[in-house]
């Protein structure tokens, strides 16, 4: 990636300007297959493709409410894509969105239920999804920490700092010391008491019946935030010098730690937003199980993005529509929608493998 | 009773180890190489559903294993294609891969087993073996083993072996290491870490398949619950070396079998503090605070000749 002469440099510059096309191509084409191939297992197993097709669609776009839903779901996704870009600007790959979701969902739950449902002025929901965001940033940023103080790996860390986070969710659900509503019945499950009616987020749309809230609003910033941090700010290009030679930047007078543990933080702050969203936006009580899966579909749109803000929009209302639509089709035309992990996986196999096709011609 | 709940707790503590010790050994050899596989538990799944289909549908556990075997070589073998050859990103794949195994397994398993998910398939018979069953308290626990089980610990001699005393283990170590000083000495650096793979997948396969076949007589979906996460922990833990990889391996075993052991003694310990306890221990492990060790230079860079 270091150039050595300027000729060089230009001509690199100039095989970069033709890879455009193909960055945007690579994720489209590999998405186009993986659904290609989701088809073909859906025909196989003699199960209508087209009746398939239709649960598929009235489950992702049918209704308002199902459009508000499958935004709802993109909303997270996006939140936790775009952390997973900007660690991935100061070279880091945030692979523990699912903990740092674990940790914002918590955290804000406990918020929720204990004294924020009082405040005045929106503070209501404003305080438990600020508290969420701490939690999500901390659990990051102790992945930074690491990775700046001691060379910890932060795939490793991030990842087994979701292992941990998990089990802490399930023991905050399963003890009455901690977030579990009282027993009332002999059916009482291992969940939170629903937060109160004044920590939910507010809907957009009132008045016809879509669950669209306000979340949408919030997304909409962060994303311009980033886009503008990473893009058009001294800060993104720092991140940039010190995940392409840390070593150069520490010599230049940056304090490298600095910006790894705060490219960490960010990013699991973001996570963190995204899952105190899930809860104060749509699922209102807190399960052992509430994040399940949106962690790595986060980071499968954080890399579909390559880096892109606009490409994590993109990628979260496609996983965000492809998630409402696979459980419909589950549910109404009995095709698993375990096929849409099989297509996520080809997916992300396929994006990875390829990355040789948009990386060489740059570095060479 | 202490006695009794003792040998239940060192079995099943033993049963819940033996398939991290395959995968962990088999991951062990590979990253030495300078190949991760976060693949592994992808591997790990299929191989487990693999090996309880051809099981049930032959009969024969031990075809069951070799099926299941042979899967989770396929899928190492597509892991060293893509990181190897094509450079790709190999933590990015390995998640790829592990998407993809839940999403299949769990797939095939409604198609296939759905209607009859009940029946328990064909597995192995416990070993009783008599001379081991006479050592107190852990003898029974011990004896009461499939044959399997004791294969995963002579796997990780053979590892030791290989690694430490043949021209293969040093090619191995020495393209871990110093990628390009190997492959200046002659010795091929893509074959190495191909074969790398391949041993870390057929061990994979094995622990996987233990899991259905040997251990629990049936697939459940997910079954694996991450135990491949838990053995590249393991190797983290064991720093790289066969014979703490294994210590850390039992360790997590045991760690996993205390959530049966604390509340059958009526201890009032949070579940979810011993599920987290082997993660805990790992992020203790690698943030170098237990001991210093050094993983393996070339650990997930792939080589380009003459770059």
């Amino acid at each position: 990636m270091v150039m050595k002469n300027p000729k060089l440099a230009r001509v690199a510059k100039g095989a970069r300007l033709e890879l455009v096309p193909l960055q945007v191509l690579v994720p489209v084409v590999s998405t186009i297959i993986a659904l290609g191939i989701g088809l073909l297992i859906i025909a196989a197993t003699g199960a209508s493709v087209l009746e398939a097709i239709e649960a598929f669609w009235d489950g992702m776009a049918g209704s308002d409410f199902n459009i508000g839903a499958s935004i709802n779901r993109a909303i997270s996704l996006a939140l936790v894509g775009l952390g997973f870009i900007f660690a991935s600007r100061a070279n880091l790959t945030n692979v523990g969105g699912e903990g740092q979701i674990a940790m914002g969902g918590m955290f804000a739950t406990a918020a929720a239920l204990h004294g924020a449902g009082d405040l005045p002025l929106g503070l209501a929901f404003i305080v438990p999804l600020a508290v969420g965001t701490i939690a999500g940033a901390v659990w990051g940023g102790l992945a930074g920490f690491l990775k700046a103080a001691r060379g910890t790996n932060e795939v490793i860390s991030t990842l087994l700092l979701s292992f941990i986070a998990l089990p802490l969710v399930y023991w905050s659900v399963e003890s009455f010391h901690l977030l579990r509503k009282p027993i009332s019945d002999v059916s009482s499950l291992p969940e939170s008491a629903e937060i109160p009616d004044t920590t939910k987020l507010p809907l957009l749309f009132p008045d016809n019946g879509s669950p669209l809230h306000i979340g949408l609003l919030i997304a909409a910033i962060a994303v311009v935030v980033v886009w503008l941090v990473l893009k058009h700010s001294t800060l993104g290009l720092r991140l940039r010098a010190v995940g392409l030679n840390a070593t150069a930047s520490r010599r230049a007078g940056m304090r490298t730690s600095f910006y790894v543990i705060l490219a960490m933080t960010v990013s699991g702050g973001l996570g963190g937003l995204g899952g105190a969203i899930m809860i104060l936006g749509q699922q209102f009580y807190l399960t052992s199980d509430f994040s399940s899966g949106y962690g790595f579909d986060g980071l499968v749109v954080g890399l579909l993005s390559r880096g892109s803000a606009v490409g994590v929009v993109i990628g979260a209302l496609l996983f965000g529509f492809l998630r409402s639509g696979s459980i419909n089709m589950e549910i109404s035309a009995h095709v698993p929608s375990a096929v849409v992990l099989i297509c996520q996986g080809l997916i992300v196999i396929v994006i990875a493998g390829s990355a040789i096709l948009t990386n060489r011609k740059v570095t060479r | 009773m202490i006695d009794e709940q003792m040998a239940v707790f060192i079995g099943s503590g033993l049963r819940l180890a033996v398939p991290i010790i395959f995968a962990a050994t088999g991951e062990m050899l590979s990253e030495r190489a300078g190949v991760l596989n976060l693949s592994l538990d992808g591997m790990m799944l299929m191989s487990a559903f693999t090996a309880a289909l051809a099981s049930w549908a032959t009969g024969s556990p031990l075809l069951g294993v070799a099926a299941g075997v042979l899967v989770a070589m396929a899928v190492a073998a597509v892991q060293a294609v893509l990181s190897v050859t094509l450079r790709a990103n190999q933590l990015v794949v390995g998640i790829g891969f592990n998407i993809l195994a839940l999403g299949s397994t769990t797939f095939l398993y409604r198609e296939i087993f759905g209607p009859l998910s009940r029946d328990p398939i064909p597995g192995f018979a416990q070993l009783n073996l008599p001379w081991l069953a006479h050592i107190p308290v852990i003898g029974p626990a011990l004896a009461n083993q499939t044959g399997l089980a004791y294969v995963s610990i002579l796997m990780v001699v053979v590892t030791w072996l290989i690694l430490k005393y043949t021209s293969f283990g040093l090619a191995v170590r020495a393209v871990g290491e110093d990628p390009r000083a190997a492959d200046k000495a002659g010795i091929s650096v893509a074959k190495t870490r191909y074969l790398g793979v391949l041993y870390a997948g057929i061990l994979a396969g094995l622990g996987g398949a233990f899991m259905s076949v040997a251990d629990s007589n049936t697939f459940t979906e997910n079954m694996t619950k991450g135990a491949g996460y838990l053995a590249i922990t393991a190797v983290i833990f064991g720093g790289w070396n066969p014979w703490y990889t294994l210590a850390a391996c039992l360790l997590f075993g045991f760690a996993t079998a205390l959530q049966f052991l604390v509340p059958a003694l009526q201890l009032d310990v949070p579940v979810a503090l011993l599920l987290l306890l082997p993660y805990l221990l790992a992020l203790v492990a690698i943030a170098g605070f237990v001991g210093k060790s050094r993983q393996p230079s070339a650990l997930t860079i792939p080589f380009e000749r003459g770059g």
